[in-house]
């Protein structure tokens, strides 16, 4: 049986996809779209034709442009795909219950770049080398593995092996309003210092202006988003003498600094808030600087949605007092399902490595023709596109500078602890942040605390 | 006669037929019964064994090389663990001031309702609205459209009204009002219905003679009313505490058992532990200790409802 020709089974799967997915019907009409790019690969794409794999994402513009896309996978392939949404809050969990029963539901998913540790002390997924060097599978010279945002990858690889591939991610910068900044002759904050003196210089609540705002809302990937960045700017080192540590004087610095900004700057409500929240009330007028993700720009230059859209300004990090930057950095990478066959391995492989090419990535963002165009794209070679780069700084002032210096210079990739417990150290810290930004515990409490669950947890 | 030997003679000639017919009766009824028990052995009480087991394991994702039998030692860890205590405090302090507000509004609602010549079906109707909305959705809405400082409408008749600004969900001394006022609005008029029916139910002769003899409104109220409901009371009692000390879904959405762990039900850090922390073994025990408590406290409902 020659999988192009249509049996059965593949007319029935092309009606399944095409019930769950009416976004796929929409763009059919992209079959007929031009593969040459892909076809320059040398490795053969039909090789695990006739394959169906399931990917898992979360609801958003920058995966759906993936999947509006998917069509000319499947033509050049051979194999089928089918996406399952799963919101944000519980990818995480359906991911590990799936990867545990060990019976292959997802083949790949949007992956928290903080879980391969626990992936693969468990053996859950596989090891991405042995793909990336098998000729037959993958083309370097065409791929070109590392034009991959190096920062990005070094995240998803634990103990010298890849996991997992970007596919979209993020940087975190200072967004500021630079028509107040200049109207009080303020410059973007250097330092922490700095970035504390101009929310004090132009927090207004009493005519509805706020100083500052960062995520307050509890969670691993919320409030210890941001945390994990001071701390490791105030001298925090997770594992001193090769023991875990969450307390001490750089732990309750960073978190001092931290609440005293939420407390005297930011709006109350902000305690409860998670980047989205913070993009909207910046996008009303209503706070003056943020600390959050680049990709929050696609919010706040909105037209229809924000009121600021001409009067946005960019900067890194502000240092901390040990003169370092320490951007907080997030991607969503594919991994393979350790617990699939052979062949659906490889034609996961081979949808990862579409969605990671460089086609694929100019596909669905400054070439992507919907309203949506993605921001996050994962080549550096694209952030140095004129194109592309023409697209991005009309997010504002100084965007594209910012986030190529924040991407190649202010990460560390240890910023967060990469180690199997994270899950738990993650919920026991941003509980102890939030215990101590609402006046539940003193900062010194609420860390000693923190401490004092996870070291159990530690030693095993 | 001759037809019944005949009939009797080839099973073993001394067989009673009508016992027969019973023993007949009794397997075809256990056929047609063991779907149903099959299937409710398998979602309800094997879940449940497994629970146990479980929770006499260490059972750890993160940790996968540490996994084994550990016998009680899960249980042991959760006695000395204090965030446990305090969460069991909270769920408790949850579970009675719900049950005692919703009763209590519910009742003087019924009471007030009872007595309107007109418009009841409209009260009614109304009333229902709030129970027939899924816990998410409930809280999703008081989150963000009720309860957000400085934006929402609790927050600005609290203004108004010259209390001023608070953060209802974030300050750690208000959220678990909160949340407790959130699930009595929600449960309030299931209360509410049950004992208006029971109202409108209740004999009128032994009030005609309570007014012959000149009682007050209030000893009618105690001396009469409040007997004659006390099944339909005790009933709701009952219903929804076990309802609120396995409250999740609203919690959840409206404060996720934050800020800190000043709404952490039981409930909560059962699931924090097994599905964020994944430390399943830990999270079984928990689970366990909560179903525990839940079928203690009900004992002791059931017992109450029949002692007189």
């Amino acid at each position: 049986m020659t999988s192009v020709k249509p049996t059965r089974r593949h007319v029935l799967q092309a009606g399944l996809a095409a019930v769950a997915f009416p976004a796929l019907i929409r763009s059919a009409g992209a079959q007929d779209a031009d593969l040459s790019a892909y076809k320059a690969a040398k490795i053969d794409w039909r090789q695990a034709s006739g394959e169906q794999i399931t990917v898992a994402v979360i609801p958003a513009s920058y995966f759906d442009a993936l999947i509006a896309l998917a069509p000319q996978f499947e033509a050049l392939t051979g194999i089928s795909v089918r996406f399952e949404k799963i919101p944000p809050a519980q990818i995480r969990q359906k991911a590990v219950i799936d990867l545990t029963s060990k019976a292959g539901g997802y083949s790949t998913h949007a992956a928290d770049p903080m879980y391969y540790a626990l992936y693969a002390a468990n053996k859950w997924v596989e090891s991405l080398d042995p793909y990336l060097k098998d000729a037959t599978l993958t083309d370097p010279a065409w791929f070109q593995p590392d034009d991959i945002i190096p920062a990005w990858r070094n995240a998803n690889t634990i103990d010298g092996k890849l996991y997992g591939v970007p596919y979209d991610g993020e940087v975190t910068v200072q967004v500021y309003r630079k028509d107040l900044y200049d109207a009080k002759g303020l410059k973007a904050a250097d330092t922490l210092e700095d970035y504390v003196a101009n929310a004090a210089a132009l927090n207004d609540p009493g005519n509805r202006l706020w100083g500052a705002a960062l995520r307050g809302v509890a969670g691993a990937g919320q409030n210890v988003y941001i945390y994990s960045s001071l701390f490791k700017e105030f001298g925090g080192d997770w594992f001193p003498g090769g023991k875990f540590r969450v307390n001490g004087p750089e732990a309750e610095a960073a978190l001092n600094w931290y609440v005293d900004v939420m407390r005297k700057y930011a709006p109350t409500a902000a305690q409860n808030w998670n980047w989205p929240d913070i993009a909207d009330a910046f996008s009303q007028g209503t706070i003056a600087s943020y600390i959050d993700a680049n990709t929050s720009a696609s919010v706040i230059t909105n037209p229809e949605k924000s009121k600021v859209v001409g009067k946005i300004g960019f900067a890194r990090w502000p240092k901390g007092p040990t003169g370092k930057r320490v951007s907080s950095i997030w991607n969503w990478g594919f991994p393979i399902n350790a617990s699939l066959p052979e062949k659906r391995k490889k034609a996961t492989w081979l949808f990862i490595q579409w969605a990671a090419s460089l086609q694929t990535q100019a596909l669905t963002s400054y070439q992507f023709s919907g309203p949506a165009k993605r921001s996050g794209v994962n080549r550096l070679s694209l952030w140095k596109n004129p194109d592309f780069v023409k697209l991005m700084n009309s997010f504002g002032d100084n965007f594209v500078a910012t986030t190529l210096d924040a991407l190649e210079q202010d990460t560390d990739v240890n910023w967060r602890p990469r180690v199997p417990q994270w899950p738990a150290i993650g919920d026991t810290l941003a509980t102890a942040i939030q215990q101590a930004l609402v006046g539940q515990a003193t900062t010194k409490a609420a860390l000693d605390e923190a401490q004092r669950r996870l070291e159990p947890m530690m030693r095993g | 006669m001759t037809k019944a030997t005949t009939l009797d003679v080839p099973v073993g000639g001394r067989a009673d037929p009508a016992r027969m017919m019973e023993g007949r009766e009794r397997r075809f009824a256990a056929a047609l019964l063991a779907p149903a028990f099959i299937a409710l052995m398998a979602t309800t009480t094997f879940p449940l064994l497994h629970l146990g087991w479980t929770s006499l394991h260490r059972m750890d994702l993160a940790m996968p090389f540490m996994d084994g039998f550990v016998g009680l030692d899960n249980y042991r860890e959760l006695l000395g663990d204090p965030r446990f205590w305090s969460a069991l405090g909270v769920s408790l302090v949850y579970t009675f001031s719900t049950v005692i507000l919703q009763v209590v509004l519910g009742l003087a609602l019924a009471l007030l309702v009872n007595g309107m010549k007109r418009g009841q079906a409209l009260f009614r109707i109304v009333a229902i609205l709030p129970v027939v909305l899924s816990p998410a959705v409930v809280g999703m809405v008081w989150r963000t459209f009720m309860l957000t400082p400085e934006f929402g409408v609790v927050d600005y008749l609290s203004m108004t009204a010259g209390l001023g600004s608070h953060n209802w969900l974030g300050d750690p001394s208000l959220a678990l009002f909160s949340v407790v006022v959130i699930h009595t609005w929600q449960w309030t008029p299931f209360a509410f219905m049950v004992l208006l029916a029971s109202l409108a139910a209740l004999p009128e002769d032994i009030y005609e003679a309570a007014r012959i003899d000149r009682a007050s409104p209030w000893l009618c109220f105690v001396r009469i009313t409040l007997p004659l409901l006390r099944p339909a009371i005790v009933m709701v009692i009952i219903m929804r505490t076990m309802v609120a000390l396995t409250a999740f879904a609203a919690i959840f959405t409206v404060t996720g058992g934050g800020p800190g762990t000043a709404t952490e039900i039981l409930n909560l850090y059962a699931y924090r532990k097994s599905f964020t922390e994944l430390s399943i073994g830990y999270g079984s025990a928990l689970a366990v200790a909560l179903l525990i408590f839940t079928l203690v406290i009900t004992g002791v409902l059931f017992a109450l409802r029949r002692a007189k």
